[in-house]
């Protein structure tokens, strides 16, 4: 998954590039309005935090400007006034939620799992495709009742993928939304990666629950649960 | 900028003068309209004497009876001159008055005409002058005379010139009387502007607080609104101070306990802990006092603001937030149902509940908005209702909810901070919040508002 943060003070900034990557997120920064703009216009990501007072290009107008561009990630709106007339005109202008400055980082990261779950047509927390269940909330992964044990960047993998169930999931894609701008994208480490979590999720092989197509990329091939009452 | 006062002057003035010299010029002209014709009837006077003095012997000799029918005919430079002449020029009589005086009289008028005009005499002085003409048949022949009488004019022009003097010494008068007066009506009428402007002095010299005199009712939308203004100013500033003041002291608290932690030799793991507590404590202190101090209070020059609009921002804005829960608001806002205050406090009070609402409820929200008579008010004032069809909030804890910073239900964020600053509103607002059970099953809140 991978994040666009737009964010003028240094030190928050930093502070929310190590959070996120530690969860094993992608994650571009952008210290003003016009740099965020550019970012956000030009690669995929699927989530933005934008912070609404910017240098150079206030926040609404990033926000509108990516949503006249056609850009339909959600966007978490950061903002240090916490009035309801500046929440309002924030999601008026596009924003999907709203975090009032100081936060927690927990309830920050708690949201952005909603937002892209919510972007991808789930309704509830819980990714159930068949045996295989992941909890956005808790983070935790069961296949078969059994819970698994995954790091943070086999769990972002499953995630995706879970999330684009059915839908083939190019190389290129993944490493775009996994990886940030750095990454070295000739590496075999996706290969390694799938292999993995495809061992732990289904260590007899019974499930084949991620399909590789051959030059075309990935496919989560266990269809979604109806959603079990809460 | 011209003063009000000395508008008012000038224009009073420009029309008064032009109103008396109108008035003057108007009767003058009809004084010496009028003074001519009693001229001319005293010529016509002197005509008719002459004619019944004159007599015509039966040669067509013309002759006039010693006693002259005027005095002044007979006396040399009395200003009154006669003349009888025949039209063929072979006689012409001649009153003594005229001895050594040429008057260039009009002659050979027509049997009965008459003609009234002003001549110069030989010696310069200006004459009106009557003659008319008359002919007798004498012997078969017609034999015409003119008979010529005249008045010096002076008579005329001192009578004129004396109405003239008293005319506009009068309208002189009468003028500066006017000016005095409109000057001291004006000073009268614009006093309470005066006082009103002393008054605001005095407020900012801080000897007063509000425009206290009596105004007249021109003025007292204007007193009543700055009256209100100010109030209002007086009201945010001390709310302001209010605000400083709770903010320095709550964080006192929390500043202690850190600055204990790091005296006392507590391990790095304790440490850590205290201070994420303290600094979750200051973080909720200061988001509190700011919203609490960032409710505007009632403008009272704004124009009333739509309640409609502000519900369904405000209600669209939270379908997004809470797109899991799919929130179905029913919305009920009566046309006449406005909110005379800032815009950014309905949104805030609003803003709160509603938010409060969507977390509580299952799926169901409602949303009244209905306006409040009030008779004692020019602006009615307003009822919000919000619902939600969740657990609703028990009656013995619904004063508890009420309570500062209080949460009814700790688990989810935000919510006593939420009432809070919606009392802190209404408190600014002189409204009233309650707190009940809703006919969807949840809680209901209803906030009135007075009139303004």
């Amino acid at each position: 998954m991978r994040i666009l943060v737009i964010e003028d003070e240094a030190s928050l900034r930093e502070q929310l590039l190590t959070r996120f990557r530690e969860d094993g997120y992608a994650v571009d920064a952008a210290a003003d309005g016009e740099e965020g703009l550019y970012l956000g216009s030009e690669f995929p990501f699927d989530v933005a935090v934008v912070d609404l007072g910017l240098p150079k290009l206030s926040g609404i107008e990033v926000i509108q400007r990516l949503r006249a561009a056609g850009k339909t990630f959600p966007i978490l709106i950061l903002t240090a006034r916490g009035r309801w007339q500046e929440k309002v005109e924030g999601l008026e202008a596009g924003g999907d939620d709203y975090l009032v400055k100081p936060f927690h980082m927990e309830e920050l990261l708690a949201r952005i799992k909603v937002l892209l779950r919510r972007a991808a047509g789930w309704s509830q927390p819980v990714l159930r495709c068949g045996p295989v269940a992941l909890d956005t909330i808790s983070q935790q992964v069961s296949a078969q009742g059994q819970t698994v044990d995954l790091t943070a960047y086999e769990y972002n993998l499953l995630e995706y993928l879970m999330l684009h169930n059915g839908e083939v999931v190019s190389k290129a894609e993944l490493t775009e939304h996994l990886y940030d701008q750095d990454f070295d994208r000739d590496s075999n480490v996706l290969e390694v990666l799938v292999g993995r979590l495809r061992r732990k999720l289904d260590p007899e092989g019974v499930l084949q629950p991620i399909e590789t197509l051959r030059g075309r990329g990935y496919r989560f091939t266990l269809a979604r649960s109806p959603n079990a009452l809460p | 900028m011209l003063s009000l006062n000395a508008r008012l002057l000038i224009a009073g003035s420009l029309v008064l003068a032009a109103f008396l010299g109108l008035t003057g010029f108007t009767l003058d002209k009809a004084f010496r309209t009028s003074a001519e014709a009693a001229m001319r009837d005293r010529l016509q006077g002197h005509v008719y004497a002459l004619l019944a003095a004159s007599d015509l012997d039966k040669n067509g000799l013309m002759s006039v009876s010693k006693e002259m029918p005027d005095a002044g005919f007979a006396t040399p430079g009395s200003g009154v001159y006669g003349q009888i002449a025949s039209h063929d020029g072979k006689q012409a009589l001649r009153s003594p008055s005229m001895v050594g005086l040429t008057i260039p009289f009009t002659l050979g008028l027509e049997m009965g005409s008459n003609r009234f005009e002003r001549v110069i005499a030989s010696d310069g002085t200006p004459l009106y002058a009557l003659g008319f003409g008359l002919s007798w048949k004498v012997k078969g022949k017609q034999r015409g005379f003119t008979f010529s009488v005249a008045e010096n004019m002076n008579s005329f022009y001192v009578q004129v010139n004396s109405f003239r003097r008293s005319l506009w010494g009068w309208l002189g008068g009468v003028a500066l009387l006017l000016l005095a007066v409109q000057g001291s009506i004006l000073r009268w009428s614009l006093a309470p502007l005066r006082r009103v402007s002393t008054d605001l002095a005095a407020i900012e010299a801080g000897q007063a607080t509000q425009l206290e005199g009596r105004y007249p009712q021109e003025l007292r939308g204007l007193t009543d609104n700055l009256n209100i203004l100010i109030r209002a100013s007086h009201a945010q500033l001390d709310r302001y101070r209010h605000t400083l003041g709770d903010l320095a002291h709550s964080l006192k608290t929390p500043l202690a306990v850190v600055r204990g932690a790091v005296e006392s030799e507590s391990s790095v793991e304790e440490l850590r802990r205290t201070v994420q507590e303290q600094v979750d404590r200051m973080t909720q202190i200061v988001e509190y006092q700011l919203q609490r101090a960032a409710a505007s209070g009632r403008t009272a020059l704004a124009a009333p603001v739509n309640v409609n609009t502000v519900v369904e921002r405000i209600a669209a804005s939270l379908s997004k937030v809470y797109a899991d829960k799919g929130v179905d608001f029913s919305i009920r806002v009566e046309s006449d149902a406005v909110f005379y205050g800032d815009e950014g406090d309905l949104m805030e009070l609003l803003g709160n509940l509603m938010d409060n609402a969507c977390k509580w409820c299952h799926h169901r929200v409602a949303i009244t908005a209905l306006p409040l008579a009030d008779i004692i008010h020019r602006h009615s004032g307003l009822e919000l209702r919000v619902e939600d069809d969740g657990q609703g909030i028990p009656p013995e804890n619904a004063d508890r909810v009420l309570q500062r910073g209080v949460r009814a239900d700790e688990t989810i964020h935000g919510h006593g901070i939420g009432l809070a600053v919606v009392q802190d509103i209404l408190r600014v607002y002189g409204g009233t919040l309650e707190v009940g059970k809703s006919e969807l099953g949840g809680a209901r809140f209803i906030v009135s508002m007075p009139g303004t």
